[in-house]
């Protein structure tokens, strides 16, 4: 049996797949495909393939990983061009290698917006100020109902520049097995703070990172 | 903004997003520019359930297999996003380009139940094309069509269509878009389109039919004008091992009603329930061959990547080749790790074998559809089941494993007494029993019957097309008569609501008088019908108010035999006289036997040019 890692892109009208439908799409790509994806021995045998990490409906993404197992060993590059043959539109693998490393050493993953308004330089300044608070106070939901957690201590951003209609931001954020902020969060938080309106666009996720800040490999 | 950006805008606001933006696996794309006819294919019920349409697939594929033709899905958006287009002006547009299906040389609809009629209304208002086909002007653009089994009446439906085809599309939309394409180079206008179209077997250009009515409100004269025929004659394929058939579906992202594969194995029906519009508009029987079947099967299952496929029919068992037929099939669904369903099994010839195989590849329920609850009733509508063949099948059931059966019934069938309807209960009683009087019953489960009561509407093309359909009142008291008649808590009863049903038959039955009550049931609201959180009866009963038109008209009286009936100008090759004789067989409680057995001279095989079945015995 191969194990086996794949990372793939999700952009353009692909961002629209839920993580649910993303489930069913793969399956059926598998099929497509025609490769041998390993089935789990189980009284419901199931092909097995595993999402490293959810990614929100509507974000766009240049690094999902996605874990399988084939039943015999077929080159890497011959896994990806048979993948991408059947893919759908916006959803390309672009890297096929070994699970060197155990899911659980994913600690944060990176993501880039925009935030576009009209008042750019007031966004700015709010955006700055929100940035420089003790605290940044969200209301995540748990299991438990609503909780209100401080985002600040884990969230580090990465870049916040200003543009002519916007402010393009690259932050990091917990991810993987514990703890999964989204950039969203942080995009409310705003939203609570300031009166300026703005649209929070090209939501993307560029990078799934190790505690060290090295990527997942 | 690019229409593209103004979806995208509000996207992510609504339920399901990936129903609006295309894209899917399976979706053709081609060049605009190099494209002649554009054709918007149109299901006027949500995404979920139109893309499970197995004609809008076949359809959908066999026109974009010709390059300069571009066929296109739309689909009525939900309620959230309809508010959204309506807010922000975003025109109705296809799921392949994006592009606003108001500027498309044809608006086809697939009609498929009554209940949907007014959504077709909202969708071309959505898309900006004027409802009513008389305010479309005179160039040949926008042509508006509908085909479907509820075309087979379309009256109702008359004021706001072109053009309407009658039986299968598989040859006539090309020839109907060839000869688009053809007068559309030379400059015609669509008067001029429409008169040309009209000749073509299948075409029917409601305009170019004038209606009379008496004092009574009964129609008196239906006259053609513009060299229209007197009579339109349905289309049929021939040969059905030869007939297109998709080698991909576009695959949805989200999940649909009938998510799988769908492999057609038979065309029309030989068993002649008297109720069943789709057992006499689909005639005659043909069948593919099972080489065929599992070619498709396979084909289909390898391009989609679908690990389910269920067989399309009106009566999968009837296949003369069933057995070996599954017995291929299952060898390699099985292999491939692919669940196979069939769905529509009759119960009269329900095999052990057959549960075999079935029990393999499924592991819900039975349902049964006995229609009847006594024999005499069914055998007026023609349901060949005997009560000894429903016991044998729910005894094969058990013995196999199964414990729970669903048995399907309707409610207001003609001749239908107090009697019958205790029939449905004492039916069900006696299945309970005999599960207990099963020695090798499945362990530790309680039997469950569970009975689904329909209200019965009769149908145009039927030997029941002049039958009233009982009235609210009667409804009622049968279905209180029914579940005082009920007493073991092994029997679950569901029935439907009988509003739904007396407007099904008043738009199935209805004249081009309906239009305007169409047109003001949407503009006071109505759409999705069909959807129980939707239907809003009173709304509809206020427009039939204000248009002056009588319900029991339709739903409640018994059109005579030598009535001009709505349809009776268009020809589904089985015929009136046919009907008036079955009709009159079933209120003598006698059955006629299915079509292999002996030809009941329905009136096809002088269509066909010959008998359906080699072995059936002539009775023309």
């Amino acid at each position: 049996m191969q194990r086996v890692r794949a990372t793939f892109e999700k952009k353009g009208r692909a961002k629209y797949i839920s993580h649910l439908d993303l489930n069913r799409c793969m399956l059926r790509t598998f099929r497509r495909s025609g490769l041998p994806i390993w089935y789990t021995e189980g009284f419901h045998s199931h092909p097995y393939y595993s999402f490293a990490l959810a990614l929100s409906l509507g974000f766009e993404s240049s690094c999902e990983i996605l874990d399988f197992n084939l039943n015999e060993d077929i080159p890497f590059d011959e896994i990806k061009d048979r993948l991408n043959a059947v893919m759908p539109e916006g959803m390309r693998i672009v890297k096929v290698a070994d699970q060197k490393q155990k899911i659980t050493a994913i600690a944060k993953a990176e993501y880039s917006f925009s935030l576009t308004a009209e008042d750019v330089d007031g966004l700015y300044s709010a955006v700055q100020a929100l940035l420089e608070q003790p605290q940044i106070l969200i209301e995540k939901k748990t299991k438990k109902g609503l909780k209100e957690v401080d985002i600040k201590p884990e969230m580090e951003v990465v870049s916040c520049e200003k543009t002519d209609n916007s402010v393009d931001m690259v932050m990091r954020l917990p991810a993987g097995t514990q703890t999964n902020y989204n950039p969203s969060l942080f995009i409310e938080a705003l939203r609570r703070t300031t009166d300026i309106g703005f649209d929070a666009e090209k939501i993307r996720r560029t990078a799934i990172l190790c505690a060290d800040n090295s990527d997942f490999d | 903004m690019l229409l593209k950006d103004k979806i995208e805008k509000h996207l992510l606001e609504i339920q399901k997003p990936s129903r609006y933006i295309g894209g899917e696996v399976g979706s053709v794309i081609k060049d605009k520019s190099k494209v002649d006819v554009r054709f918007a294919f149109c299901f006027p019920d949500t995404y979920d359930i139109g893309m499970s349409h197995l004609g809008m697939k076949i359809l959908y594929s066999l026109t974009n297999e010709r390059e300069n033709y571009w066929c296109e899905r739309c689909y009525a958006p939900g309620e959230d996003f309809e508010a959204i287009m309506r807010e922000n002006d975003i025109p109705l547009y296809a799921l392949e380009s994006l592009d606003p299906i108001k500027d498309f040389d044809f608006i086809g609809f697939t009609m498929q139940y009554e209940l949907s009629y007014t959504n077709v209304l909202n969708m071309l208002d959505l898309a900006g094309i004027p409802i009513f086909a008389a305010d479309r002007g005179d160039e040949l653009t926008q042509i508006v069509v509908a085909g479907g089994p509820c075309v087979c009446n379309p009256e109702p439906l008359a004021d706001f269509f072109d053009i309407f085809i009658l039986g299968e599309g598989e040859e006539v939309n090309l020839e109907l878009m060839d000869l688009y394409w053809e007068m559309k180079q030379q400059g015609a206008t669509r008067t001029q389109f429409l008169e040309k179209a009209c000749q073509i077997q299948g075409i029917y250009v409601p305009r170019f039919y004038k209606y009379s009515y008496g004092e009574d409100g009964i129609i008196s004269k239906v006259e053609p004008t513009n060299g229209a025929p007197a009579i339109v004659k349905k289309r049929i394929i021939k040969d059905m091992d030869k007939v297109y058939y998709p080698e991909n579906f576009v695959v949805p992202f989200t999940e649909i009603v009938h998510d799988r594969v769908s492999v057609e194995v038979l065309r029309g029906c030989i068993r002649g329930c008297r109720f069943c519009q789709a057992g006499f508009i689909y005639r005659p029987f043909r069948e593919k061959s099972t080489d065929t079947i599992f070619r498709e099967t396979k084909c289909l299952c390898e391009n989609t990547g679908y690990d389910e496929v269920s067989l399309a029919s009106l009566s999968t068992s009837d296949h003369s080749d069933i057995d070996p037929m599954l017995t291929k099939l299952i060898d390699y669904t099985a292999g491939e790790k692919i669940n196979l369903s069939l769905p529509s099994l009759r119960m009269d010839n329900f095999s052990e074998s057959l549960l075999e195989k079935i029990k393999k590849v499924r592991k819900s329920g039975l349902t049964f559809a006995a229609e009847g609850g006594t024999q005499r009733l069914r055998d007026v509508i023609n349901k060949n089941v005997s009560e000894d063949e429903i016991m044998n099948t729910c005894r094969i059931a058990f013995e196999g494993g199964y414990s729970t059966v669903k048995l399907y019934f309707m409610m207001g069938l003609p001749t239908e007494t107090d009697e019958d309807i205790v029939g449905i209960a004492d039916l069900a009683n006696r299945i309970v029993d005999l599960f207990y009087s099963i020695e090798n019953r499945p362990k530790g489960r309680g039997v469950q019957v569970s009975i689904s009561v329909a209200t019965f509407v009769p149908k145009p093309f039927t030997p029941f097309e002049f039958e009233p359909q009982d009235t609210r009142e009667m409804i009622e008291h049968k279905q209180k008569l029914l579940m005082d008649s009920v007493k073991s808590k092994k029997i679950k009863v569901s029935y439907h609501d009988p509003n739904v049903s007396q407007l099904e038959v008043i738009l199935a039955k209805g004249d081009r008088r309906l239009c305007k009550v169409v047109y003001e049931a949407w503009k006071k609201g109505c759409k999705f019908d069909s959807w129980d959180e939707h239907f809003k009866f009173d709304k509809w009963m206020e427009a039939f108010e204000e248009c002056g038109v009588d319900p029991a008209f339709y739903a409640n009286r018994r059109f005579e035999y030598d009535e001009i009936l709505p349809w009776d100008h268009l020809d589904y090759y089985v015929s009136k006289d046919f009907f008036i004789r079955e009709n009159k067989t079933a209120r003598q409680s006698k059955t006629t036997p299915h079509c292999r057995l002996k030809c009941s001279g329905c009136g096809v095989s002088k269509e066909i040019g010959g008998p359906c079945f080699a072995e059936s015995k002539s009775n023309i």
